[in-house]
């Protein structure tokens, strides 16, 4: 760092290369921590806890192909024949898989009529059986009765008069209570449809990934009358694995004029729901890396040609006493000087780029934690890029100074 | 101050054996101006390269100031380049991107020197030379000769013990050489030894020695000693 001054004003004099690496520097900057910033919302997206437990959960859909199929008898027949396996700990039919992106909804609202407040919901049909076969955790008031449960027969039928929502529902429609006193409210599906909230729950995510009301859902006390059939069903811990093919066999083996359409883990579930962004997540992370190494690469080549270009200066500054130590200094400072100029530009360029995505694609704000990290990592590259040219530069005799090249 | 004795030094690619110096004997004194002149690929630039430790040597003895350079490493060798030796070039050497302050700043920032005592040497040893008036110009707004003298006075302000000259009038023309000449007379006659390469005789018989080399050896010593030169002949 002793020769910062006159580092800094021979790059004032020469400073075209110097700019134009600089000004990658800010440009990569600028791109790398914005994407990490949306890798990163992403990775929260993800990351989202659905209410389940997915790790032990698995499904298998089915479809009754025969004249005579008996949806509500199969139905019951293979739910006590799934729940009575070993290290199954419940089953249950549901109409749509959480985070599976197909579903229903309905909008409930808190009092009859025009000016009551209202909300979207993922409606789940489903039995008593739920709550213990999804894992979910009932906040306040109580779970379905057995003689709660009704059947629905495909795209008929009305609510029933008893429903469990999530607290996020319940905060919604009712902002001044608490979720648990939301328990005895009655709500309306249309005007017609009065319906007694039972139960809070903690926690379960709509079908639909990208729903901004992800967290909105409704549990309705009935089972469906239909040819298609979802059984999610959750195994003790560590067991699905020996369960799944167990309990598809155990379908798949009933004659019963039905047959299995897909079966799958949740957590699969989870990945294929958001294969968009996890793809989307990798093809940022290519761009920033390809960025990093497009940089670095510049860095190199410009070090190289100026290191060409001024081997009788460094063989002048060899013989006017300067170690190798010195000469590695000497770039790796100018350097720094260029790729701090860089990330302070790329920052503002950063945060600019942000309020524009904000502004236009309703992306979240910058987390500015970013801006510190991305600096240090391009300045590091920075440095790495510059190290080998440096140390060749290091090793320029000093007797180049006295050759008339 | 300086001592070769039987100095040799080969160049060696795969299928070619230069010998540049052998049994390269000479003795500076303090206070000495040496000219060392010979034909080109006498061996001239590799005695220069040499003495200012700029080149390795294979056998031979060097003493620099009383002491043997030969096992030194490169950072003790930067070292008494740095402190010992004032470097004149023959194309200056100046840093184009540097004013003329800056560059003869270099040499002095590299011994580690304080800021205060680097102004003061700075603008003394460019007062010496003339160009205190300057210090702000590129090397680019000077001529060839105010460059040399810029050059000169980097190589003065590390107070060295010797000045190593490479054909320092050789990228210039008669008046200018002429000139730069004169302050290096001014400059020995202050008391700080010279050592001068060059191919130019006239510039050399203004110098107090005059050594010739040809095939890396030393062939006529001193001026003094009235041999007779196949160069001056």
């Amino acid at each position: 760092m002793n020769h910062l001054g006159p580092i800094f004003r021979a790059l004032l004099r020469n400073k075209v290369g110097a700019v134009l690496i600089a000004l990658q520097v800010a440009v990569t900057m600028t791109i790398v921590v914005n994407a990490i910033h949306l890798i990163s919302s992403r990775s929260d997206l993800i990351a989202r806890d659905s209410g389940l437990d997915e790790s032990n959960q698995f499904y298998i859909t089915t479809i009754g192909y025969d004249q005579n199929y008996d949806a509500r008898y199969v139905t019951d027949t293979d739910l006590d024949s799934l729940r009575q396996l070993p290290g199954v700990v419940d089953a249950v039919q549901i109409n749509a898989l959480p985070m599976s992106n197909s579903g229903s909804s309905t909008t409930i609202k808190n009092a009859a009529g025009e000016d009551a407040g209202d909300a979207g919901a993922a409606l789940y049909y489903v039995d008593d059986h739920a709550l213990n076969t999804m894992g979910i955790e009932l906040l306040a008031g109580e779970n379905f009765n057995a003689t709660d449960i009704t059947w629905r027969e495909m795209n008929k039928g009305t609510m029933p008069q008893k429903i469990m929502i999530t607290a996020t529902l319940a905060q919604s429609l009712f902002p001044d209570l608490e979720p648990e006193q939301v328990v005895d409210k009655t709500l309306f599906n249309g005007d017609d449809e009065p319906m007694t909230v039972i139960g809070v729950i903690k926690q379960l995510h709509a079908p639909w990934v990208g729903w901004g009301n992800i967290e909105h859902a409704m549990l309705v006390p009935q089972k469906s009358d239909s040819v298609y059939a979802h059984y999610l069903v959750r195994t003790e811990p560590g067991q699905r694995a020996t369960v799944m093919p167990e309990a598809l066999a155990k379908i798949e083996q009933r004659d019963v004029g039905r047959m299995v359409l897909e079966h799958d883990t949740m957590t699969q579930v989870r990945a294929d729901s958001y294969r968009n962004d996890t793809a989307l997540q990798s093809i940022l992370w290519a761009i920033i890396v390809t960025l990093m190494l497009i940089t670095a690469l510049g860095i190199v080549g410009l070090i190289s040609f100026t290191i060409n270009r001024r081997r009788r200066q460094i063989g002048t500054r060899r013989a006017l006493g300067a170690s190798r130590g010195d000469i590695m200094s000497y770039f790796l400072t100018e350097n720094l000087l260029i790729t701090l100029t860089g990330v302070v530009i790329g920052g503002m360029g950063s945060v600019g780029l942000n309020i524009v995505l904000v502004n236009n694609f309703d992306l979240p704000r910058l987390d500015y934690i970013y801006l510190p990290i991305a600096m240090v990592c391009l300045v590091v590259v920075g440095l790495a890029a510059v190290f080998g040219p440096a140390l060749r530069a290091a090793h320029i005799s000093p007797a180049t100074a006295t050759r008339n090249i | 101050m300086l001592t070769m004795h039987n100095v040799s030094k080969v160049f060696r690619t795969d299928t070619v054996e230069t010998t540049a110096l052998q049994s390269f004997s000479l003795q500076v004194n303090e206070g000495d101006f040496v000219a060392v002149t010979g034909p080109s690929g006498s061996g001239k630039t590799t005695f220069l390269n040499i003495a200012g430790l700029l080149e390795s040597f294979d056998d031979g003895e060097y003493k620099l100031d009383g002491h043997s350079v030969k096992n030194l490493n490169d950072k003790a060798l930067s070292q008494l380049r740095n402190q010992k030796i004032g470097f004149i070039f023959q194309s200056f050497n100046l840093i184009p991107d540097l004013n003329l302050f800056d560059n003869v700043d270099v040499p002095l920032r590299y011994r580690k020197l304080n800021k205060a005592e680097r102004k003061q040497r700075i603008e003394h040893s460019l007062e010496v030379v003339g160009l205190a008036n300057r210090m702000k110009h590129l090397p680019s707004q000077l001529s060839g000769g105010q460059q040399q003298r810029v050059a000169i006075a980097r190589a003065l302000a590390g107070d060295p013990l010797f000045l190593l000259a490479d054909e320092p009038t050789g990228n210039l023309d008669s008046k200018m050489a002429d000139s730069v000449m004169s302050l290096l007379e001014d400059i020995n006659k202050a008391g700080t030894t010279i050592v001068m390469v060059t191919h130019d005789l006239a510039q050399a018989e203004r110098a107090q020695r005059h050594i010739q080399v040809l095939d890396g050896k030393v062939t006529e010593q001193d001026k003094q000693a009235a041999v007779v030169s196949p160069l001056r002949a």
